[in-house]
C-alpha cells in the first residue's frame, strides 16, 4: 500500500524544515532503516529514515525546498501504485497548505471512530484545546505533546486513545488542525532567541563542515572561487548576527581575575573525582555555576530588552555557545541558579554532546536569559562577544596568562583569566555592566566562599 | 384479614344507630378534706414543690430569654425556649402515680413534664437506685457537676434533685454536661432512667412514636404504661390520627392471644393549652369544640375519652389514677383532654397580638399554683409560711442551678476542634447485637416445620444452572433470600416484631412473608392500619424504648407518607440523644414499577440525602440476605430498599448460589458484577441488570469490555473500589431507576470526579430516569434507563463508538434545554 512520509516536527516551535539532502531518487527501492533525506530546522540537521520498504514512488520537494512540517515529503509503495492523493501540491501549484491533507492523514482508529477532523470535531473558532485529565496525564508520562494530538472523543476532546495513538503513530493532524495548533500556541519565528558570539571564529574554523550538507552548485566555467549555498543554520546566524549589531547598542568591557582558588578547586575535584561520583568539572562550569549565583543581583543583565519594556527573569537560563560543525548553537540550562555545579556540569556536557549530534530538542535552543561564550580554550585573551538579542549580556571567557603584581616588594606571577562582558547599553549603562564584572570576579577568587552561600 | 372474622352481610347491612357514651368533662370535684384519705400533708405539699419548681425554671428562662439576667446571672440563650408557665398543675398531677416503668413522652412545651415527671421518679427510687443511675449516666459526668459545687450534702434525693434540674438546664443550654451532651436542646430534652422519654419539635410527633414504646411493653411484657403528652392542635396532624388508629386496632383485643389479648398501655393525653401557637384550636382552627369528644370516634370505648381540669393537680391525679386501672386492665387505650392555659407566649417573642390582655389576666387570676396553695391553707393542711419557705427553697436551688448551668468552665460545651467527631461519632451506634433480649422466643411451630421453610429446600439456590436459567418455579427468589433473613432472627431475638400493611395472611403484597403468618403469633407479626406516619413513627418508638423491628412500606412513593418519622425521627435520635438511645429498625421500602406515577419511584435519594440512616438497595438474592442479616444484627436504622421487578429474580452472579446458613454482606460495600477494562458502570437498584445487558451489547458489538459494579449500599458507601475501577477505565456511567435530577447518582458521580479526576477520560455521567412523571407499564422504556440509553450516552458524552449512531438524545446541547425546562 502506498504511504506517504511526512516532513517531521522537530520541536514545538518549528513550523517548516528545509530538505537538506536527498539520499534516493525516484525508483530506488528502500529498506526500512535506509536514510531518504536529510533535513535542516534553523537549530539542526536530522536524518529522515524509512519506516517501511518499497519503492520510493514519488519525491515532492527538492533539495532546498522549504517543507511545511506534517506534509507528505514523498511516498513509498509498490511500482505502479498512484500517489496522487498523497500529493500536496496537486490541485493548487504554489500553495503548499493544501486542503485535501486532512483526507491524507486522516485515519481510522481499530474499532473505533474518529470523527472528521475539519466538520466541527475541532470547531473553528474555538480556540480552546480540550482534553481529558486522563489524556492529559498520559501524555506527560509517555512525554508526547498532547497538542499534536487528533481529539476524537465528544466535541473534539482529546482522549485517551488519541494519546496512544499519537504514540505510537505519530501526529495525526490535518492541516487545519495543525493551524488551529499554531495559532493557539502563538508561536513565532525564533529569530530573536537565535545565537550571538564567535560568528568568526567559527565561520573560520568549520566552513566546510558547515557546508557538508548543502548541495553544491557546479560550474562549467570552474571559476577561481566556489560558490557555495548558506546552510539554513548559516542563513539563521547571519541573520540574528546582522540583527544584533545592527540592532543594539552593544559594548564590551574586559577585565581578569585571579584563578589560583578555582584552579585549586578542580585540581582537588579532579583527584577526588572517582572517589565522589563527580562530573570532570571544567572552569567553564565553575564560572557557569559563579554566573548562575551572581547575576540575580544584576537583573539588568538577566534580562530581555524589548524596545518598550524590560522582561526580568526570576531564574537563571544559561545559554552556552556551543561550537558544531554545523556551526555555533546555543543550548540553555534551564535555571541554573538552582543547580548544583555539579548538575550544571552534567548539563551542559549532555546538551553539548546533543548538539554535536544533531539531536538536541529545538526547544532546548531558545529561552536563555543570559548567555556565556568561551574561546579561552582557544588562547584568546580578549575579544567581543556578539549579544544574542534580545538578551541585554553576553559573557566571554578568555585564557589563562600569568600575570605578575607586586606582594611585599616583590613581583609575583599569578594565573590571571580574562573576562569580556558585552552589554547593551540601552538597557544598562557602563557602572552597573562594571559592577557585576566586579562582583563575579570576587565571586571567582573566592570561590569556596561562595560555595559556602 | 383473618378467616377467622367473617363479615356477614346480613350483620353488616342491618339497620340501627350508633349510640355514644357520654364523655366527662371536668367532672372532678373533691374537696381536700376529701382527698385528705388519699394524700398526707407531707403529699399536698410535695405537689406545691413540684408545681413551684417548674414555675420558677420557667420563669428563669423567661428572664433569661427577655432580660439575659435571672437573680443576678447574666447570661444569653440563643436557643429556643417554649415555656410551661401557668400548665404546672396539668403535669404535676398526671406525673404524681407515675414511676421510672412508666414512660412519658413530649413535645416542643415540655420542661415542666421533664421535672415533674423526674420529681415524681426520685420520690420512688430509693437511695441506692438514684446513685446507681446518677453514676452510671455518661460515667457520672453530669453528677460530678452537681457534687462538686455542694457545700453541705444534703440527702440523696436532694442531689437527684439537683441532677435533674441541672441536666435539664444544661441541655437546653446546650452544655456537654446536660442529658444529651446538649445535642437535643430544650425541645428534645429528656431522661430514660427516670421513665422520661423523647421530647419532639415536631407538632404531635411524639403520638405515633409513643404507640410503639406502648408496643414495646406490651409485646415484651414490660411493666408500666406510656403516655404520650402532645398539644390540642396537633390533633390536626395526620400522623397523630394515624397514632389513634393504630393504638386502637381491634386486634388488640380480638385477635392477639394470650397474655398479650387486650388494648394498648397507652394513654394519648393531649395538654390543651387552647392554642396552637395563636391559633384558637376551639372556635378557629379545629371544629371538635372540645378535643375530648373525638376520642368518641374513634373505638367502641371511646377511648375512654374525658376532658379534665389541668389547672388542678389532684383532678388530674384523679384522672391518672382511673386510667391508669383501665390500662392495667386491658381495656386501653385512652386518649384525655387535659385543660390547661400557657400565661407566657408561645415563646418568648410572642407578643401575644392573638389574645386579649384581659383573658391573660383572668387566666393569671386563676393561677394553679395560688389556688392549689390557698385551698390548702384554707383546709389548714399548712399556713402560708410554709409555702413561702418552699418558694424561697426553689429560688436558690434554681439559682445554684443556674449558675452551674451558665459555668463555662464546669459547664462546657462539646469541643468540636478539639475532638472533631464528637457529633459524627453519634450518628450510628455500628453495633452488633445478635439479640436485644436473651430470652426464649414466642414462636408457634418449629423452624423446620415451617411450610415455606420446606418449599425452599426443594429450590435450587442459583440462578443460572449448567449455563441456563432456572426456571422460576424452581429457583430461590430474591423473595426467599429476605424471608430466610427474617426468619433467622425471629427465632433468634425474641424482641423482633414485623408489621405493615397485609404482612400477615397475605403473607405481604409481595410474598415475602409468607410463611410467617404460620410460624409467629399476632404480637410478633401483624396488619397495621393504611397508617404509613404510624407504621414507621411506632416502628421509631419500639426500637429506642430496646425492641428490633422490621417494618415495610408496600410502595417506595408512600414515604412522603412516612415523612416526618423517617427524616426527622428515626434519623435523628440516637444522634438527639448523644447514644442513648439506639435505633434497631428496618424499614423495608419496596419501589414498584408497572403501576404509573405513583407507584414506581425510586426515592433511594431521598433517604441518602438525610443524616443518620443506612441505605441499602440489594438487587440479587445473596446479597439480599446478607444485607438484611447484617441489617438485624445492628443497631442502627436501615432503610431496605428493594425492587418489585426483582422478587422472583435467582442468584445470577453468585456462582456458589445463596448458602442455607447464616452470613453478612457488611453495609456499605458495593460489588463488582462483572470485571471488565475500558469503561466503569456503576449502578444502583434494578438497573444492574440493564446495565448487564448494555455491557453485553458495549462487548459484542463495540469490543468495549465493561466493568458493572452494583452499589449495594447507598449509605455508608466505600468508594474504594469504584475508584479503583475508574483508575482503570478511566470512564464510568452512573444509572439507577431514580429520576435523573437530585439522583444520588449525581452525588456518587461528583466524588468521583473529585476523588479521581487525573483519571477520568470524560465526566462521570449519569443516566437516569427522566425527570417525568412515570408513565404506564406499555411506555417504561421511554422513561426507565434503557440498554440503549446507556450506548447513547457513552457514545455522546464519553466516547464515540465507531458506526454507532445514537437513537436518544444525550448531548450537552439537550441537556441545558431540559433544565431550562426544568424536566
Amino acid at each position: 500500500m502506498a504511504t506517504p512520509v511526512i516532513m517531521p516536527r522537530q520541536g514545538q516551535s518549528v513550523e517548516s524544515c528545509i530538505i537538506a539532502k536527498w539520499y534516493k531518487k525516484k525508483g530506488d527501492k528502500v529498506q526500512p532503516g535506509d536514510i531518504l533525506f536529510t533535513y535542516e530546522t534553523d537549530k539542526a540537521t536530522f536524518d529522515e529514515e524509512a519506516k517501511i520498504g518499497g519503492t520510493l514512488l514519488e519525491l515532492f520537494f527538492e533539495e532546498g525546498d522549504d517543507v511545511p512540517c506534517l506534509v507528505n515529503v514523498c511516498v513509498i509503495g509498490n511500482e505502479g501504485e498512484s500517489v496522487d492523493e498523497f500529493n500536496p501540491n496537486a490541485g493548487q501549484p504554489g500553495q503548499e497548505e493544501d486542503k485535501k491533507d486532512s483526507a491524507e492523514v486522516k485515519k481510522e482508529y481499530e474499532g473505533e471512530e474518529v470523527p472528521d477532523l475539519n466538520t466541527g470535531a475541532v470547531p473553528n473558532g474555538d480556540r480552546e484545546l480540550k482534553i481529558s485529565p486522563r489524556a492529559r496525564n498520559m501524555a506527560q508520562r509517555a512525554g508526547v505533546d498532547y497538542r499534536l494530538a487528533g481529539g476524537t472523543g465528544p466535541q473534539g476532546r482529546i482522549i485517551e486513545r488519541d494519546i496512544v495513538y499519537l504514540r505510537e503513530n505519530g501526529p495525526v493532524l490535518t492541516s487545519a488542525a495543525r493551524n488551529e495548533y499554531m495559532n493557539t500556541e502563538g508561536v513565532q519565528l525564533p529569530s530573536g532567541t537565535g545565537l550571538g558570539g564567535r560568528i568568526t571564529t567559527a565561520d573560520l574554523s568549520a566552513p566546510a563542515h558547515a557546508a557538508a550538507g548543502a548541495p553544491v552548485r557546479s560550474s562549467e566555467a570552474r571559476p577561481d572561487y566556489e560558490e557555495v549555498k548558506l546552510t539554513n543554520i548559516r542563513k539563521v546566524i547571519a541573520k540574528a548576527m546582522h540583527h544584533s549589531i545592527s540592532s543594539t547598542c552593544q559594548l564590551t568591557l574586559n577585565t581578569s581575575f585571579d584563578a589560583t582558588e578555582i584552579l585549586a578547586y578542580r585540581k582537588k575535584l579532579k583527584e577526588g573525582r572517582d572517589r565522589l561520583k563527580l562530573e570532570n568539572i571544567t572552569l567553564n562550569d565553575i564560572i557557569l555555576y559563579t554566573v548562575s549565583r551572581t547575576i540575580l543581583r544584576h537583573r539588568d543583565l538577566n534580562a530581555h530588552f524589548l524596545d518598550d519594556r524590560m522582561l526580568y527573569f526570576n531564574n537563571v537560563n544559561l545559554g552556552v555557545a556551543v561550537d558544531t560543525e554545523r556551526g555555533l548553537m546555543v543550548p540553555t540550562v534551564f535555571n541554573a541558579n538552582l543547580k548544583s555545579l555539579n548538575e550544571i556540569s552534567s548539563e551542559v556536557k549532555r546538551i553539548a554532546e546533543e548538539c554535536q549530534k544533531g539531536t538536541v530538542n529545538p526547544d532546548l535552543l531558545k529561552g536563555g536569559s543570559f548567555t556565556i561564550t568561551n574561546l579561552g580554550t582557544m588562547d584568546i585573551e580578549s575579544f567581543t562577544p556578539v549579544l544574542n538579542a534580545p538578551q541585554t549580556g553576553i559573557l566571554g571567557i578568555n585564557t589563562i596568562i600569568q600575570r605578575a603584581r607586586e606582594v611585599k616588594g616583590e613581583y609575583v606571577y599569578y594565573p590571571a583569566m580574562g573576562l569580556s562582558l558585552t552589554f547593551d547599553h540601552r538597557a544598562l549603562d557602563g557602572a552597573p555592566a562594571a559592577r557585576f564584572l566586579q562582583d563575579l570576579k570576587a565571586g571567582l577568587e573566592n570561590f569556596s566562599i561562595l560555595l559556602a552561600k | 384479614m383473618p378467616k377467622s372474622q367473617f363479615i356477614d352481610p346480613s350483620e353488616v347491612r342491618k339497620s340501627g344507630k350508633i349510640i355514644f357514651k357520654d364523655i366527662p368533662v371536668n367532672q372532678y370535684e373533691k374537696t381536700i378534706d376529701q382527698e385528705k384519705e388519699n394524700f398526707s400533708t407531707e403529699d399536698f405539699l410535695r405537689i406545691y414543690r413540684d408545681m413551684a419548681v417548674i414555675r420558677e425554671f420557667e420563669t428563669m428562662l423567661n428572664a433569661i430569654k427577655t432580660t439575659n439576667e435571672y437573680n443576678g446571672i447574666q447570661y444569653n440563650h440563643p436557643g429556643p425556649a417554649h415555656l410551661s408557665t401557668g400548665q404546672e398543675a396539668s403535669s404535676v398531677g398526671q406525673a404524681y402515680l407515675l414511676d421510672k416503668d412508666d414512660y412519658i413522652f413530649g413535645s416542643h412545651r415540655s420542661h415542666g413534664e421533664i421535672l415533674a415527671k423526674g420529681l415524681s421518679a426520685i420520690e420512688k427510687l430509693s437511695d441506692k437506685e438514684l446513685l446507681e443511675i446518677m453514676e452510671s449516666f455518661f460515667d457520672g459526668a453530669i453528677l460530678r457537676v452537681v457534687e462538686g459545687k455542694q457545700k453541705n450534702k444534703g440527702s440523696v434525693k436532694e442531689l437527684a434533685i439537683d441532677f435533674l434540674v441541672y441536666g435539664t438546664l444544661a441541655e437546653i443550654f446546650a452544655r456537654e454536661t446536660g442529658f444529651h451532651k446538649g445535642l437535643g436542646g430544650s425541645m428534645h430534652a429528656f431522661f430514660t432512667p427516670f421513665g422520661i422519654y423523647p421530647n419532639n419539635a415536631i407538632v404531635g410527633g411524639s403520638a405515633d412514636i409513643s404507640v410503639g414504646a406502648a408496643l414495646y411493653k406490651k409485646v415484651n411484657r414490660k411493666k408500666g404504661i406510656v403516655i404520650a403528652n402532645i398539644g390540642d392542635a396537633s390533633m390536626g396532624c395526620g400522623p397523630v390520627w394515624e397514632a389513634l388508629c393504630m393504638a386502637a386496632m381491634d386486634q388488640y383485643k380480638l385477635l392477639w392471644e394470650g397474655e398479650h389479648k387486650g388494648g394498648l398501655p397507652f394513654i394519648l393525653n393531649f395538654f390543651n393549652n387552647q392554642y396552637g401557637m395563636g391559633g384558637q384550636t376551639t372556635g378557629e382552627t379545629m371544629g371538635y369544640n372540645m378535643l375530648a369528644r373525638v376520642g368518641a370516634g374513634v373505638n367502641p370505648e371511646q377511648m375512654h375519652s374525658e376532658r379534665i381540669d389541668g389547672y388542678n393537680p389532684l383532678a388530674v391525679i384523679d384522672a391518672i389514677k382511673r386510667k391508669k386501672k383501665i390500662l392495667e386492665e386491658k381495656n386501653g387505650p385512652v386518649m384525655l383532654d387535659t385543660l390547661t392555659y400557657r400565661t407566657t407566649g408561645h415563646s418568648p417573642s410572642d407578643a401575644s397580638s392573638y389574645r386579649s390582655k384581659e383573658e391573660i389576666e383572668l387566666w393569671a387570676g386563676n393561677d394553679s399554683l395560688e389556688e392549689y396553695m390557698n385551698k390548702l391553707i384554707k383546709a389548714g393542711v399548712a399556713a402560708k409560711e410554709e409555702f413561702d419557705a418552699i418558694g424561697e427553697n426553689v429560688r436558690e436551688l434554681m439559682t445554684k442551678v443556674c449558675k452551674l448551668a451558665v459555668d463555662d468552665s464546669v459547664s462546657p460545651r462539646m469541643d468540636l476542634m478539639k475532638r472533631p467527631d464528637s457529633i459524627s461519632g453519634l450518628m450510628f451506634s455500628n453495633q452488633r447485637v445478635e439479640k436485644m433480649e436473651d430470652r426464649e422466643c414466642d414462636v408457634l411451630i418449629s423452624k423446620e416445620e415451617n411450610p415455606r421453610v420446606q418449599q425452599i429446600k426443594k429450590k435450587i439456590r442459583v440462578g443460572i444452572e449448567n449455563g441456563k436459567p432456572v426456571s422460576k418455579n424452581r429457583v430461590y427468589q430474591f423473595r426467599d433470600a429476605v424471608f430466610e433473613a427474617m426468619l433467622d432472627k425471629f427465632y433468634t431475638d425474641p424482641t423482633l416484631i414485623a408489621y405493615g400493611e397485609e404482612n400477615r395472611d397475605w403473607g405481604g403484597a409481595f410474598a415475602v412473608y409468607r410463611g410467617l403468618t404460620e410460624a409467629l403469633p399476632y404480637h410478633r407479626l401483624f396488619n397495621s392500619p393504611i397508617s404509613e406516619a404510624a407504621i414507621v413513627g411506632s416502628a421509631v418508638g419500639y426500637a429506642l424504648c430496646g425492641g428490633r423491628v422490621v417494618v415495610e412500606l408496600m410502595y417506595c412513593d408512600f414515604l412522603g407518607r412516612a415523612g416526618d418519622e423517617i427524616f426527622n425521627q428515626l434519623s435523628k435520635w440516637q444522634s438527639m440523644s448523644a447514644g442513648v438511645l439506639k435505633m434497631p429498625a428496618v424499614v423495608r421500602v419496596s419501589v414498584g414499577s408497572k403501576y404509573g406515577a405513583q407507584h414506581s419511584q425510586d426515592w433511594t435519594s431521598l433517604c441518602a440525602h438525610i443524616p443518620g440512616l443506612k441505605v441499602v438497595f440489594p438487587v440479587t438474592p445473596y446479597d439480599a440476605k446478607g444485607l438484611m442479616n447484617s441489617a438485624l444484627m445492628g443497631t442502627d436504622p436501615v432503610i431496605f430498599f428493594e425492587s418489585q421487578r426483582l422478587y422472583d429474580i435467582g442468584e445470577m452472579f453468585h456462582s456458589e448460589g445463596v448458602p442455607e446458613g447464616y452470613y453478612e454482606i457488611p453495609i456499605g460495600e458495593p460489588d463488582i458484577k462483572k470485571q471488565g477494562s475500558d469503561i466503569t458502570i456503576l449502578t444502583i437498584g434494578a438497573t444492574l441488570y440493564t446495565a448487564m445487558n448494555a455491557a453485553k451489547i458495549l462487548e459484542e458489538k463495540y469490543g468495549m469490555s465493561a466493568e458493572v459494579i452494583d452499589a449495594r449500599s447507598i449509605v455508608p458507601f466505600n468508594y474504594e473500589k469504584v475508584i479503583e475501577s475508574v483508575k482503570k477505565t478511566g470512564r464510568i456511567v452512573l444509572s439507577s431507576d431514580a429520576c435523573e435530577r437530585g439522583s444520588h447518582l449525581k452525588d456518587i458521580a461528583q466524588n468521583i470526579s473529585e476523588m479521581a479526576f487525573d483519571h477520568l477520560d470524560a465526566p462521570p455521567v449519569v443516566v437516569g430516569a427522566k425527570n417525568w412523571i412515570t408513565p404506564a407499564h406499555e411506555l417504561e422504556e421511554h422513561f426507565f434507563p434503557q440498554p440503549e440509553w446507556i450506548i447513547d450516552a457513552i457514545h455522546e458524552k464519553i466516547v464515540p463508538l465507531k458506526g454507532h449512531t445514537a437513537k436518544n438524545n444525550f448531548t450537552v446541547n439537550e441537556q441545558m434545554r431540559i433544565s431550562k425546562a426544568g424536566i
